[in-house]
């Protein structure tokens, strides 16, 4: 078939395996945030602190490193241990919610606005397609900077290491990957629940960051008021912190703990709510009643 | 072979209404027409064919296959190019066709190929790097064709592919429309409430009238059946006003002209519309007046268009 040939052709040609078909969403969309030079100038920013961590496990294993910087290995406890994978957790987790609050908002904005959704739906393409393809976006790029390169670190520092690390260790592996899991899904489902609702980009941001502080502050409100912890279950970020410290077998540092499976629950809760929204928006066309 | 779409008795409730009536209907034609007006459901039952409605009673089959049970079947083989705006604003032309040529299932390498192939077609080869955002309206009716035929769908279905074109934008989709039947084996459902339209792209019609089937007409063989229709003025004393009995001469005329086969319509005020049977002649009919003293004022020859059968199948309808 050429391009010069001014003419209709039927296709009866190789047709691509159907249960693939959703990362044709996931690549156009990548395409496109990566044409953004600002959007990638964020994104690689966002590996900053890993580079600051790989440093510091390069450090932690590095006599000669460390007297090159006057470190005293008496004074100065360099060790790579649960609190270490926590901490980066936790600062990855931070420039996750960043980039999903950059990310998201356009991601289903841009179909609805215009109303290009039949075009998807009158294809033999489920609404389940489009949100999975959709929500891949956001799943690779969270995944790319929490908990991709915290297994880098973990097998980084087991290398280095000089003490058979890795055999005491291996239990690190599954809260690497699973608490970070957990964020990705929750900051993905939110922002994709945000793009469907809100038309505007930097409002679905706003709505983003609403979500995230307005029942966080109005949780310390309840707590303060009527002398409970339950507030703290309005509050995802700690929530998170809560299941991150538990998965790394570690107590919380700050404010009244609730209960891991409350902390789970609502987590699960607020993930499946945002879904149902999603899903809820994604109708090819609208009925008015009556 | 399968006929192009069939319905047997199917009803759609919306919102808590009835939109579509227990339609029954047999179409087999390449191209169809969906002809009603504003509200008589085409794009209700549209939807339903395409599976975004539930039918609330009843079945239809689109190219053999159920619209329910063998919906994944279905939807490969069709596009579908929808009434309202339908486009992704931030994306160029080209890369939008090419998008839902890949989703449609073409290896991509195939879809950004059959996406220029389709561009240069349609007539946007030079638009074609610009943001659908930027597009004038016919230009993106144009594009919406384009997304709808990428993946050489063996149906194609129009909803009012005409809507808001000028008349030269009209002129040129309406040629692509043909070209389409012409040239390829494809099926069109072609919904329209411009008669014109459906009357040049479309070999037969199905027509709607607030959710019921008004009537259905194969205009192709309309026009192969070339039938003569006669449009008679008739002039005489003691004619009353449209819808009042007419004349015992104009009476004994009209049934002399049905024994003689003649269809015979009466549009108010003396004036009569007559289809002829093949191997009748227009002398028979003046020799009828002769003998019964009725004087013809008025005498045209003309063909039966779709406004014609579109108005009788409004008429009986009501």
């Amino acid at each position: 078939m050429a391009v010069y040939k001014r003419r209709y052709d039927p296709y009866r040609g190789r047709l691509t395996e159907r249960w693939r078909r959703w990362s044709v969403l996931t690549r156009f969309a990548l395409r496109e945030l990566f044409a953004s030079r600002f959007f990638l100038g964020f994104f690689l920013a966002c590996w900053i602190p890993v580079l600051a961590f790989s440093g510091y496990v390069f450090v932690a294993n590095s006599e000669v490193v460390r007297s090159l910087l006057s470190l005293a290995s008496r004074t100065l406890q360099l060790r790579v241990e649960a609190s270490f994978f926590i901490r980066a957790t936790q600062i990855q987790g931070f420039f996750a919610f960043l980039l999903a609050t950059w990310a998201g908002p356009a991601l289903v904005a841009g179909d609805l606005t215009n109303g290009a959704l039949p075009l998807f739906l009158s294809r033999p393409f489920r609404r389940g397609e489009y949100v999975f393809g959709k929500f891949a976006v956001l799943g690779i790029l969270l995944s790319s900077i929490t908990w991709i390169p915290a297994l880098g670190l973990f097998f980084l520092e087991a290398g280095l290491s000089p003490e058979p690390w890795l055999g005491a260790h291996r239990w690190l592996l599954a809260p690497i990957v699973w608490s970070s899991l957990v964020w990705v899904v929750l900051l993905g489902m939110v922002a994709l629940a945000a793009s469907a609702w809100v038309r505007w980009r930097i409002v679905a941001m706003g709505a983003i960051f609403g979500l995230f502080l307005i029942p966080a502050g109005l949780g310390a409100v309840l707590n303060a008021t009527l002398g409970t912890k339950w507030g703290q279950l309005l509050d995802l970020t700690y929530l998170f912190h809560e299941v991150v410290n538990a998965g790394f077998r570690e107590s919380a540092s700050f404010g009244p703990a609730v209960p891991l499976w409350a902390a789970w629950g609502t987590l699960a809760l607020v993930s499946a709510a945002a879904l149902e929204l999603v899903l809820k928006r994604l109708r090819a066309f609208d009925v008015v009643r009556g | 072979m399968p006929a192009t779409i069939e319905l047997s008795g199917l009803e759609v409730h919306l919102g808590g209404r009835k939109i579509l009536h227990g339609l029954n209907a047999t179409l087999d034609s390449r191209a169809i027409g969906l002809l009603g007006p504003n509200g008589a459901g085409k794009s209700t039952l549209i939807l339903t064919l395409l599976g975004f409605h539930r039918p609330s009673g009843g079945t239809a089959r689109v190219l053999g296959l159920d619209i329910q049970a063998q919906s994944g079947s279905l939807r490969p083989l069709v596009g579908y190019m929808p009434e309202n705006d339908a486009f992704i604003a931030r994306m160029s032309g080209i890369r939008f066709v090419r998008y839902f040529g890949e989703i449609s299932g073409l290896p991509a390498a195939v879809a950004l190929e059959r996406a220029h192939q389709t561009f240069v077609w349609i007539g946007l080869g030079e638009a074609r790097y610009r943001a659908l955002g930027t597009y004038s309206q016919g230009m993106k009716q144009l594009a919406k064709l384009a997304q709808a035929i990428v993946h050489g769908p063996r149906l194609l279905i129009l909803d009012e592919p005409t809507n808001g074109l000028d008349p030269a934008g009209r002129k040129r989709l309406v040629g692509l429309i043909r070209e389409i039947r012409d040239t390829t084996d494809a099926h069109l459902l072609i919904s329209s409430h411009l008669l014109h339209d459906v009357e040049e792209t479309c070999d037969e019609v199905l027509i709607l009238r607030e959710g019921r089937v008004a009537g259905t007409c194969n205009l192709a063989e309309e026009r192969r059946a070339n039938r003569q229709i006669l449009e008679l003025e008739l002039a005489g004393a003691g004619r009353g006003p449209a819808g009042s009995e007419p004349p015992s001469a104009d009476a004994e005329f009209r049934a002399t002209l049905e024994t003689l086969g003649c269809a015979c319509a009466a549009s108010g005020r003396g004036r009569w519309k007559v289809t002829l049977p093949a191997g009748l002649g227009v002398r028979e009919v003046y020799r009828a007046a002769s003998e019964l003293g009725v004087l013809i004022e008025r005498l045209s020859h003309r063909r039966d268009s779709l406004e014609d059968i579109f108005m009788n199948a409004m008429d009986q309808a009501r």
